[in-house]
């Protein structure tokens, strides 16, 4: 019997991961110590729990059960597959991959088990059309959405633009929702994104004016915005989406960015990334995206709330984007805290992990 | 046009100077910054271009009930920009909704709960009665779309508008944006656009209730009673069709408009409408008298703001940006102000800056109690933070005290 041997990732940390839908007040109930995230009721949580050595199912039980759970649970090979009823359970062989970690909370038996719940991070891969200069796709599990993006740069627009700027790129966004066609919620949803975009693109740089930035953004998976809807909780998978397709197509930026969504609560709570579902259920809702340098690039407020309220807001979005949390002494903690790596990290080690795949030669070169 | 014909008609050899008119198109970037900076030998005050204070809006007009074949109408006019709202209710009967009948059930639920918080005791009701009351509303208006706003900048309204064109990005992105902030600020009591059927007590249950309390049936009256909400069903509803047409296009057309429609449906009146049964359909009444208004949550005022950056070559060259606590160190340190935030930016000013901040607010309890954020928008730049949309929210409370004012009078 073999102990647990770490498969991906930095610690012991995921062998399996399961999706359980959990009541709300044994959720919140476990994670009201140190580490408190609260979880929304039907909301997914994955946990993923490795064995420890001479661990037995009873115990197991009990320890999954002592977070208000009922779950029944099963040896399997390397791993515990803990079953909670009602739910589906993914196989372990699906797994996430190192970098889509973003939130969880450990703790440890008496054997040195651990069973982490994680809330698990978007994933993306670059460069997977081939006729676009650059593209991207993108899949956030905590919302559902699955992204695909284009660029194409520099090229030159069929209608003359001269009249406007000649002096710098157009920045072109068009948003295609997964089932109808695109309406006026997509004509706004553009704007914000071109706005956003057209501040990190350097569009003066060689070559690039009078010519087009054109982005495409194509929403393949997860819920449909209906009418009137806010398009808020789509709002930082699109950005997460461009920018990565705007760094495939190595358009010149000043800077990158990283975008969160966050709900507070009619009690006060704010939660990171709800779906779209528990969005409604939200008194405000805020989107907001940071530059790599801590820069507000965006901030998309709805709802009821007061200003303060948004202050700590956006205290926690800038945490989640860059865990940049700074403690009362002053220091910067980096290291990887209950918020799990930052959102930034996520778009650089995309990026690092595509350059790995492209240049192996030059690399091993170096 | 007229001033440059002036300095020609002077008798001095024409000189290398302009006339400010002609600055203001050639340069208006430097124009701009002119103004807003003034040297410090000349003991100018920093001003707009358009001869306002840097967080002073325009001036503001409101005219209620204008258009007369309308359920209410508004004009709204600030500065240049003049919006037309106009707000026309249909019916929609519960027929006609393909969903209704399986909708209803969950409707049916929402109701039963309500009847079980009218019978607990007050305090907790009102709580209860607010809550379902609230999903059910933004069921009804927002799965039903009984709100239709729709915008148009019409031809001619500015220069860049030519007729037979398609609706331009921004008309629909305002339109976008009127719809969903109508829906998070649930503005429109759901209540007041249903049309009710309380059908009259039949026999059996008139049994019931002579064998529960004999008074109940010697004095039916229609307001008293959990009993009497029992068999009541809707059997219409108003449908708001709220159009907006900007006639005047000079800058910040979403405060326009919005204020446009805010004027217009305090001023809407829905005709007193009731099913009957003996003809199967919804009749509504003429008379004005028993027309009533809605009762609308609040009052959402709009206030916008652009950036001007003095330094208008920043974008030339791939400077390096300085980290954010690095420029806000930077910019405390500098005497001369490198940036100013514009209230109410004219189509001047909207064309000199990118970043743009949107406030929504209001106040409880009529102006009395403390501000409430709406909705907060902020994109197209890196300069704005914390501190400043502190400030922005100060200065929007202090502009709703003032729309307050222009749409109680209207």
């Amino acid at each position: 019997m073999r102990t647990g041997q770490p498969r991906l990732g930095s610690q012991n940390r995921i062998a399996a991961y399961f999706a359980a839908v959990v009541s709300d007040e044994s959720v919140r109930e476990c994670f009201a110590g140190p580490a408190a995230f609260p979880i929304l009721p039907n909301k997914r949580v994955y946990f993923a729990r490795n064995r420890g050595d001479g661990e037995d199912k009873e115990e197991v039980e009990a320890k999954v059960q002592a977070l208000g759970v009922t779950a029944t649970s099963k040896y399997m090979g390397e791993q515990w597959l803990v079953h909670v009823p009602g739910t589906h359970t993914r196989s372990a062989t699906h797994h996430p991959q190192k970098n889509c970690v973003s939130n969880f909370v450990t703790f440890t038996t008496r054997h040195q088990a651990t069973t982490t719940f994680i809330m698990v991070g978007p994933t993306a891969s670059l460069a997977p059309l081939y006729r676009a200069d650059g593209s991207s796709s993108y899949t956030c599990p905590a919302t559902g959405y699955e992204l695909l993006g284009a660029v194409n740069a520099p090229v030159e627009l069929p209608a003359r633009r001269d009249a406007l700027k000649p002096e710098e790129a157009t920045v072109e966004v068009f948003v295609k929702p997964g089932t109808t066609t695109a309406g006026v919620g997509e004509r706004y949803v553009e704007g914000i994104l071109r706005s956003v975009l057209a501040t990190v693109i350097l569009g003066r740089e060689k070559g690039l004016p009078r010519r087009g930035v054109v982005i495409t953004l194509a929403i393949v998976g997860g819920e449909d915005v209906e009418r009137g809807d806010s398009y808020l909780t789509l709002l930082p998978a699109l950005l997460h989406t461009s920018l990565l397709a705007l760094l495939s197509a190595t358009v010149p930026l000043s800077m990158t960015f990283s975008a969160t969504l966050l709900g507070v609560t009619k009690s006060g709570i704010i939660i990171p990334d709800p779906s779209a579902a528990d969005a409604k259920a939200m008194a405000s809702l805020h989107a907001l995206a940071f530059s790599s340098k801590g820069h507000l690039l965006l901030n998309e407020s709805q709802g009821r709330f007061e200003f303060d309220t948004w202050e700590a807001v956006r205290q926690k979005a800038l945490a989640i984007c860059q865990n940049t949390a700074v403690s009362a002494d002053g220091d910067v903690s980096m290291a990887e805290g209950a918020e799990g790596a930052p959102l930034h990290d996520f778009v650089r080690e995309t990026v690092e992990d595509q350059v790995h795949r492209d240049y192996p030669w030059k690399i091993d070169a170096v | 046009m007229a001033s440059a014909t002036g300095a020609a008609s002077h008798p001095v050899p024409p000189s290398l100077s302009l006339p400010p008119s002609q600055f203001a198109r050639l340069q208006p970037h430097a124009y701009l910054l002119a103004h807003l900076s003034p040297p410090a030998a000349s003991n100018q005050p920093s001003i707009r271009a358009n001869g306002r204070a840097s967080s002073q809006f325009r001036v503001t007009s409101a005219n209620a009930g204008s258009l007369t074949h309308t359920n209410g109408s508004a004009v709204v006019r600030m500065g240049d920009t003049t919006s037309v709202c106009g707000v026309r209710a249909e019916i929609l009967r519960t027929e006609d909704i393909a969903s209704w009948s399986v909708s209803r059930t969950s409707n049916e639920a929402s109701n039963k709960r309500r009847r079980l918080a009218e019978l607990n005791e007050k305090p907790n009701e009102e709580d209860e009665d607010t809550a379902a009351d609230d999903e059910e509303d933004r069921a009804h208006i927002e799965d039903l779309n009984l709100l239709v706003p729709n915008l148009s900048l019409s031809t001619g309204c500015a220069p860049g508008f030519t007729p037979g064109a398609p609706p331009s990005a921004l008309a629909q992105s305002l339109s976008h944006q009127l719809l969903s902030l109508l829906h998070s600020t649930r503005l429109v009591r759901a209540d007041d656009l249903r049309i009710w059927y309380q059908p009259p007590s039949l026999g059996p249950e008139e049994l019931e209730r002579h064998n529960d309390d004999e008074q109940m049936d010697v004095d039916p009256n229609p307001s008293g009673g959990v009993e009497d909400h029992k068999n009541r069903e809707i059997k219409g509803f108003w449908v708001l069709y709220i159009d907006v047409m900007i006639i005047s296009l000079a800058g910040n057309p979403f405060d326009a408009a919005w204020a446009s429609v805010l004027a217009a449906l305090r001023d809407t009146k829905l005709p007193r409408s009731w099913w009957d049964v003996d003809s199967e359909m919804i009749l509504c009444s003429d008379n004005v008298s028993e027309a009533s208004k809605l009762s609308l949550r609040g009052l959402p005022v709009a206030s916008s703001f652009c950036v001007f950056e003095a330094d208008a070559a920043a974008g030339w060259r791939a400077v390096v940006i300085p980290d954010a606590e690095e420029q806000k160190a930077r910019s405390q340190k500098k005497g001369s102000q490198q940036r100013w935030i514009l209230a109410d930016p004219d189509g001047y000013e909207e064309n000199l800056g990118q970043e743009r901040i949107c406030l929504v607010v209001d106040k409880e309890k009529g102006g009395k109690g403390k501000t409430v954020v709406l909705k907060m928008e902020k994109h197209g730049g890196w300069t704005v933070d914390t501190d400043d949309l502190r400030q922005l929210v100060d200065i929007s409370a202090r502009r709703w005290d003032e729309m307050k004012r222009i749409l109680d009078q209207c």
